[in-house]
């Protein structure tokens, strides 16, 4: 305790002063005020019964003597102006940085049955009581370190706005971005008085983190961490994602990993159910660090939005809950529209794709029709016809394409040859997956010239005569008229033709298994199923309603979901205005359901281990003098209402 | 009262200014007094009240032996016709009523500006001026311990004025002794009559004594207390706190604590007194009556006709 005002000395004396003028008043005090009766006889008689009282008057005399004394003397007190050591210490800029990390909803340590506490609970504690030690000229700022880092409560020395930022704090559903963090709070506090950076964690950080909070200590600014950590048995989803079967779309299967991430062997139930429907029930067992994944085959492609659940009967091996679900989608099954541009004299051409199934949609289209880039897939087999001055930027499909000199077709002619032979032919290809154009007897033909890239999935003599180019589109130059040839012919050109077009369509739409939480991700339209025509923007609202508009480039929006669960996503322009599609996001990341402490092995200097948090200052609103001149007050008030309290005249 | 008053304590104040004790105002209450009073003893003959001194009146008394030297036109001649006995006729003798009006003087009555002397004095004045009137023997006394006056009896309306000289004239203070008071009125009158005392009787031990001495020597005591409504109930008076009593009469000193219920005692001890000394008084035949002097005096004065408890 130090006196900030005057000097032992000086109070001593003054309550020297007071204590002899109070004295003196009190003895002045004690000469009654005279007044004169008529009968005192009569008087005396009344008054006789209170001579039984005198002595309690005189130690209320004496009560009220002292009761003033110690009023005089907490008024020189505050005159004193009383320090504690906390507020006369130099003051302190603190950065307290609190791991919201999904780790940190695990159980704590100081956990019971009773109190189930948190590691965010005792790390939010931790930073209360910091923030309660804080001196008049301490400052503290809290950070938030989730997936985004946010600032609870900017650098303040009011505690009531710090503890109120500290408690809105909840763990996230991903990993900490503990490197953001670490970089905000320095320099939040760079450039004052005492800077010292705090970090509360529970340890369980991806190797980016260690390394900033690593980083953070060997920095020049104190960093002090602070562990709270608990139990690390934890299992969880680690991978879930659902899909048509390229063969089959209208069933589905659904892939689900489950990892065991603790120190013992645990004993769960994996249930998924597909539009809230229990479609798969399994039990597992696993060993500690063990993975293991699960399969569902032959689901109804009907439903279309899957969940996965981890239950077991002892809550505690499956630790936080966060990982314990997680969600996909599967994208509508739109028709493959398919447009031939054709002289019609190749009827081969036109039974094979008419045998496609009811997935495909065959339209017969004139070569200059502005829409043709709206199908998915154009065949150009126009015989003795030239092609169209531009080609439609889509996937295309061009039978002989170099008949004649000018032709727009992107892949540049090699040379023309009399009577090609097919010696090779790529059999890996999915294009020609049970395709054999071995003895093909072809009239005439032309090679072309390959740039980086392009596949040649047929040669003749090696020179690619079949050629694919897959950049945004597919390009597949097929440099023969089947009609010169005896391929229509044979078994192996509807197998083609069949598995062009089930390339394509596997392309597009393709599938989205799920999107990762907290992680910035382009997303095409296509994939999830909406057609991107004049789309520009889109609205993406989370499980929890919150919405957010999203501009679209080219077809593609970058998402960064915070909550798993499953998003809309809504076109506001463009064609498909007002169409809504799914995507899931799932936390799915074995780091952030990791409860290990990775600090342990990091081997950190006992310098960096934070110390108890400080006492709590007596006042914090303000100086001890208030405190005392309250006190008086009080003082004053009881002694007039029991004492004082008569109005004496 | 005021400020300065309320602050230190009433002080004992000196006797009231005689210029306006018996004014313009004062007289013409008392003629309409006297005429109210004569309204209401009509037809009876003032002076001419039967004693029973035998003397020289008309009505027949007794009779006793003859002596030498009676009047012998005393001499009851029938009785000797029968008896052969001399015995002289006695008649009972008509004299007027000797008043004395006694008025308490002391410091007690001086209190608050003398607000009690004054009244008693103005009762007493006019008293006196109906008794002159109707042609009795009044005489005055202003008494306390260390004051004893007498006026001598007087009759005649015309003597009021010497009724009012000695009243204003009279030295007032000292403490309250009923008890000697009445003793040398006794003592000092040669003639019982009516007497009339006019105090507060804030004597615990010698109120009632005095009065009964004054029966005792043949006088027909009337005792009028004179009460000032704010001494005998002090609630109203806002006096709280500590404060030093100071006896108005002598140099007791009491320290107390007034509070409102002690206030309220008092004023209750105050009326308890009071009753007493109604009660002993009435036990004993005496005249007593409570005079508030926030009545007016003549109200008072015809009150006591009214009731007939002065004039017999």
């Amino acid at each position: 305790m130090t006196l900030a005002g005057w000097s032992l000395s000086q109070l001593g004396l003054l309550f020297g002063v007071g204590a002899g003028a109070i004295t003196l008043l009190y003895l002045l005090r004690m000469r009654r005020r005279k007044v004169v009766v008529p009968f005192a006889a009569l008087w005396e008689r009344v008054t006789r019964d209170s001579e039984s009282r005198k002595i309690w008057r005189r130690l209320r005399r004496l009560l009220s003597w002292l009761v003033q004394l110690i009023l005089l003397a907490l008024v020189v007190a505050a005159i004193g102006d009383p320090r504690t050591n906390a507020w006369v210490r130099d003051p302190v800029t603190v950065a307290i940085v609190v791991d919201a990390s999904a780790s940190m909803a695990g159980v704590s340590d100081a956990a019971t049955e009773e109190t189930p506490l948190r590691r965010i609970d005792r790390a939010k504690q931790r930073a209360m009581d910091q923030v309660r030690g804080l001196g008049p000229s301490d400052r503290a700022v809290v950070i938030v370190a989730a997936e985004e880092v946010s600032v609870a409560s900017p650098l303040s020395n009011d505690p009531s706005a710090l503890l109120a930022g500290i408690e809105t704090i909840e763990p996230s559903h991903g990993e900490a971005d503990l490197g953001r963090a670490l970089t905000l709070a320095g320099h939040a506090v760079r450039d004052n008085p005492g800077a010292q950076i705090l970090v509360l964690t529970d340890g369980a950080l991806d190797v980016a983190g260690a390394q900033a909070l690593r980083d953070c200590i060997d920095s020049p600014v104190q960093c002090q961490v602070d562990m709270h950590t608990g139990p690390a048995g934890n299992v969880a989803i680690t991978a879930f994602a659902a899909r048509r079967y390229p063969e089959a779309r209208d069933k589905l299967e659904v892939l689900a990993e489950v990892q065991n991430l603790g120190d013992v062997a645990a004993s769960v139930t994996l249930d998924v159910l597909a539009d809230g429907v229990s479609v798969g029930r399994r039990p597992i067992t696993l060993a500690p660090g063990q993975t293991r994944r699960e399969v569902l085959t032959d689901l109804d492609a009907a439903r279309s939005r899957f969940e996965a659940r981890l239950s077991a009967e002892d809550p505690a091996a499956l630790g936080p809950d966060f990982d314990d679900v997680a969600f996909a989608v599967v994208p509508p099954l739109s028709p493959l529209r398919v447009a031939l541009i054709s002289d019609g004299t190749n009827l081969f051409l036109d039974a094979a794709l008419l045998n496609l199934g009811d997935h495909v949609r065959l339209d017969a289209a004139e070569g200059t029709e502005p829409d043709l880039a709206d199908y998915d897939l154009v065949f150009f087999d126009l015989g003795n016809n030239p092609l169209p001055e531009t080609l439609p930027a889509t996937n295309l499909a061009v039978f002989d394409p170099w008949r004649f000199e000018d032709s727009p077709f992107p892949i540049a002619k090699g040379r023309d040859v009399a009577r090609p032979f097919l010696t090779e032919q790529a059999r890996k290809h999915p294009l020609l997956q049970h395709v054999v154009f071995k003895d093909v007897n072809i009239g005439r033909g032309t090679t072309f010239a390959l740039e980086p890239g392009d596949d040649a999935l047929v040669r003749s003599l090696g020179d690619p005569i079949v050629v694919m180019r897959e950049a945004e589109h597919i390009t597949l130059g097929v440099g023969f008229d089947p009609r010169q040839s005896d391929l229509p012919m044979r078994i192996a050109f509807p197998l083609f033709v069949d598995n062009l077009v089930r390339y394509v369509e596997r392309r597009t739409p393709g599938f989205v298994a799920s999107a990762p939480l907290g992680l910035s991700q382009a997303l095409g339209l296509a994939d999830l199923g909406l057609s991107p025509d004049g789309i520009t923007r889109v609205e993406v609202t989370g499980p929890d309603g919150h919405a957010q508009a999203r501009p679209v480039e080219r077809g593609r929006f970058r998402m960064r979901a915070l909550t798993p669960g499953v998003h809309t996503i809504a076109a506001l322009d463009g064609l498909a205005a007002g169409a809504q599609v799914e995507v899931a996001v799932n936390q799915a990341n074995p780091d952030a359901s990791e409860l290990h402490s990775m600090l342990d092995a990091m081997e950190l200097p006992d310098e960096a281990s934070a110390d108890a948090a400080p006492e709590p200052a007596p006042l914090t609103e303000g100086p001890l003098w208030t405190a005392l001149m309250l006190a008086a007050a009080a003082l004053i008030a009881f002694e007039w209402a029991t004492y004082h309290r008569r109005v004496t005249v | 009262m005021g400020i300065r008053e309320r602050l230190f304590g009433a002080a004992k104040a000196p006797a009231p200014a005689s210029d306006d004790l018996f004014d313009e105002a004062f007289l013409a209450r008392l003629e309409l007094l006297q005429v109210i009073a004569r309204r209401l003893f009509r037809g009876r003959q003032r002076a001419e009240r039967k004693t029973r001194k035998v003397g020289s009146g008309i009505e027949f008394a007794d009779h006793r032996p003859y002596s030498p030297g009676d009047d012998i036109r005393n001499l009851d001649w029938t009785v000797y016709v029968r008896l052969g006995r001399t015995l002289i006729r006695l008649f009972e003798e008509d004299e007027d009523l000797p008043i004395r009006i006694v008025v308490d003087v002391s410091d007690s009555m001086c209190l608050r500006g003398g607000a009690k002397l004054r009244y008693a004095q103005q009762v007493g004045a006019a008293l006196a001026y109906v008794g002159l009137a109707n042609l009795d023997r009044v005489g005055l006394t202003c008494m306390s311990q260390d004051t004893h006056v007498t006026l001598p009896a007087i009759r005649g309306k015309g003597r009021i004025f010497r009724v009012f000289d000695f009243l204003r004239s009279a030295q007032t203070g000292g403490a309250t002794d009923i008890r000697a008071g009445c003793s040398r009125v006794a003592a000092q009158s040669n003639q019982p009559g009516l007497t009339i005392v006019l105090s507060d009787f804030y004597d615990l031990e010698g109120a009632f004594e005095g009065l009964n001495m004054l029966r005792f020597r043949k006088h027909e005591p009337v005792a009028i207390q004179i009460i000032d409504p704010a001494e005998a109930d002090p609630t109203g008076s806002g006096l709280r706190g500590d404060v030093r009593l100071l006896d108005c009469e002598g140099e007791t000193e009491r320290d107390v604590t007034l509070s409102p219920r002690a206030l309220t005692a008092y004023a209750e001890a105050h009326e308890r007194f009071c009753a007493q000394l109604q009660s002993s008084c009435r036990t004993r035949g005496i005249g007593y009556m409570r005079a508030n002097i926030d009545v007016p005096f003549d109200d008072l004065v015809l009150r006591l006709f009214r009731q007939g408890g002065i004039v017999r």
